[in-house]
């Protein structure tokens, strides 16, 4: 197995069994430099496994792993130097202030006391936890321990991030924050391997996803490529007056597949998704119809899941 | 620095070790189940036994150390010992289940680091601890004829004998990862206590209780701290206290570090 000069992480036929359990059971990605990739999956699929075996925690029974070049097993201290983990429920300790475990962690990564306090306070200030540094952790609500986790995993700079569940029971707006501050890190050029059971957190932020299930990769590739397989998008033409409709059906064939809804409503279904909106208005204003709303509906990631797990995605709060 | 020989760095890693005991030691300090065996535990007992039982002072053959609190504090530095190391113990496992221990295992840090930074701590509580005793005891009447430098020895043995009791409970929470069966060990402490001569003179204990006490590695250290309090020979001896302690203390940290190992293999 080889990385090439792109690859943050690349993973061959990794396995993990627990007795006669396989928890993660043949998995093969690879992620580039720089890019977020969402695994994808609902509870006991097989997320956190395969993350506790990315960052070392877990030996893999079969298969390998390079991160950042080092395999996880035989260079395990080389990919815990270049990594930065978040995982699932933020462990800290209660009893410590936000300052305090900043600063161990920089200590755990080498940095003198200077430079471990002066990383401290900047990462204090990026996830806008100065005012509450002094605090013990067990005064910080869900969001504000997520920020402090997210920042201790930056201590060091790493290459390739893992956050692992990271936004799992925090409020729309939290969730919000750390979905920016993750953009923002990308942007500076940070690789992040990213699991989550919140569809619409992998549609928003992960350049490819991989979905897993039971242990396997069930699909993989950019959230439209994903949502293409399932079909293409279709756009609902409502109309002023309904005795146009059929006109209007077949002055649109040229476009895409035609459905008929209700009265008033023209569907067309079409590869083209947005692009198709204007061409298919100046067609009906050719064709003297006259439109009320035309609105597209594109599969979502939850069609995606369906269509390839053969069930729904849940977004349950306990740990995968 | 590449990764692999930041974590054979000498510096940084007794950077490590210093911060994980700093963070052990606050740890101890801050939580309320842990500072009750670690110092109320032994002060109540400390008063109950140098007022309670007094009249064993009068038994022919018991040493004159002035105040009968002054022959029974140094049972007191072994008993803070001993419940110092298995909160500290403790703590691994609830390290462990808690999920804080996968954030030390993810940082580039030699394992051994990771011990020795719990049993450096609690050596450090080991010597906190003797401070505290000794200074109530004196209040109470003690009086240390070894003066500074037997106060000293004193405290430098407690501390060893709470590094040994850490190591111990270590490698227990490292190998099981239970925080039950650590809070399970607490009465244990007492067997060991009444199994070396920590409130009485081994020359005074029933046969059967001596014939242990003999061979309890514990004894040689609570009379080497009584010898050195009370710079009196005829107490013990200091150097064998002082080695009974310090290879207690090197045992039980190496048997951390193969729990450790052991527990990185199952992995």
């Amino acid at each position: 197995m080889s990385a090439s000069r792109q690859d943050a992480i690349v993973v061959e036929g990794l396995a993990r069994a627990y007795g006669g359990l396989r928890a993660v059971d043949g998995v093969d990605l690879t992620v580039a430099e720089g890019e977020i990739y969402g695994f994808l999956g609902p509870n006991g699929a097989g997320k956190s496994t395969t993350v506790r075996i990315l960052t070392t925690l877990l030996r893999p029974t079969a298969g390998r792993a390079l991160v950042a070049g080092h395999d996880v097993e035989r260079e395990a201290a080389a990919v815990r130097r270049v990594i930065g983990v978040a995982l699932q429920e933020a462990a800290l300790d209660p009893l410590m202030t936000g300052r305090e475990l900043l600063q161990l962690q920089g200590a755990l990564h080498g940095l003198r006391r200077g430079a471990a306090r002066e990383r401290g306070e900047a990462l204090l200030d990026r996830v806008a936890l100065q005012d509450a540094a002094d605090r013990r952790l067990g005064t910080y609500s869900g969001g504000m321990r997520r920020r402090l986790d997210l920042a201790m995993a930056l201590v060091h700079e790493p290459r390739v991030l893992f956050l692992d569940e990271p936004t799992t029971g925090l409020d729309p707006s939290s969730r919000a924050t750390l979905w920016d501050e993750v953009r923002r890190l990308n942007d500076d050029g940070t690789t992040v391997f990213l699991t989550t059971q919140y569809l619409e957190e992998a549609e928003q932020l992960a350049d490819r996803v991989g979905i897993i299930d039971q242990g396997r990769i069930v699909a993989e590739g950019t959230p439209d490529e994903l949502k293409a397989r399932v079909g293409d998008p279709v756009l609902h033409v409502d109309l002023i007056d309904p005795a146009d409709a059929e006109r209007a059906a077949g002055a649109l064939a040229a476009h895409g597949a035609i459905r008929r809804r209700g009265d008033c409503g023209v569907l067309v279904q079409s590869a083209l998704g947005a692009r198709a909106i204007a061409p298919i208005v100046r067609t009906l204003d050719e064709a003297g119809v006259e439109v009320d709303a035309v609105e597209l509906e594109t599969p979502t990631l939850d069609d995606v899941f369906l269509a390839v797990t053969g069930h729904a995605a849940t977004a349950e709060d306990a740990p995968a | 620095m590449s990764s692999a020989a930041l974590e054979r760095d000498p510096a940084v890693q007794a950077r490590v070790v210093t911060a994980l005991a700093g963070r052990g030691l606050r740890i101890q300090m801050r939580r309320a189940q842990f500072l009750i065996p670690a110092f109320l535990l032994p002060l109540v007992l400390l008063a109950v036994i140098a007022s309670g039982t007094s009249a064993a002072q009068n038994l022919r053959g018991f040493p004159d150390t002035g105040a009968y609190i002054g022959f029974v504090v140094a049972g007191t530095l072994i008993q803070g010992a001993l419940l110092g190391g298995i909160t500290a113990g403790i703590s691994t496992a609830a390290d462990i289940e808690g999920g804080f221990f996968d954030r030390l295992l993810a940082a580039p840090v030699h394992r051994v680091s990771l011990v020795l930074g719990r049993v450096g701590g609690t050596a450090v509580l080991g010597a906190l601890q003797a401070c505290v005793f000794l200074a109530v005891a004196f209040a109470f009447g003690a009086r240390y004829e070894g003066g500074v430098v037997g106060v000293a020895e004193a405290v430098l043995l407690a501390s060893l004998a709470a590094a040994a009791a850490a190591g111990l409970a270590a490698a227990i929470a490292l190998r099981t990862g239970s925080l039950q069966l650590l809070q399970n060990l607490f009465p244990f402490v007492f067997v060991l206590l009444f199994t070396a001569p920590a409130f009485f003179p081994r020359a005074l204990l029933q046969p059967e209780l001596q014939a242990v006490a003999d061979v309890n590695p514990l004894t040689f250290v609570v009379e080497g701290i009584r010898a050195a309090l009370h710079d009196d020979p005829a107490l013990g001896d200091p150097l064998t206290g002082l080695l009974a302690a310090a290879g207690l203390a090197i045992g039980a940290t190496a048997l951390a570090v193969w729990a450790m190992r052991a527990r990185m293999r199952s992995t």
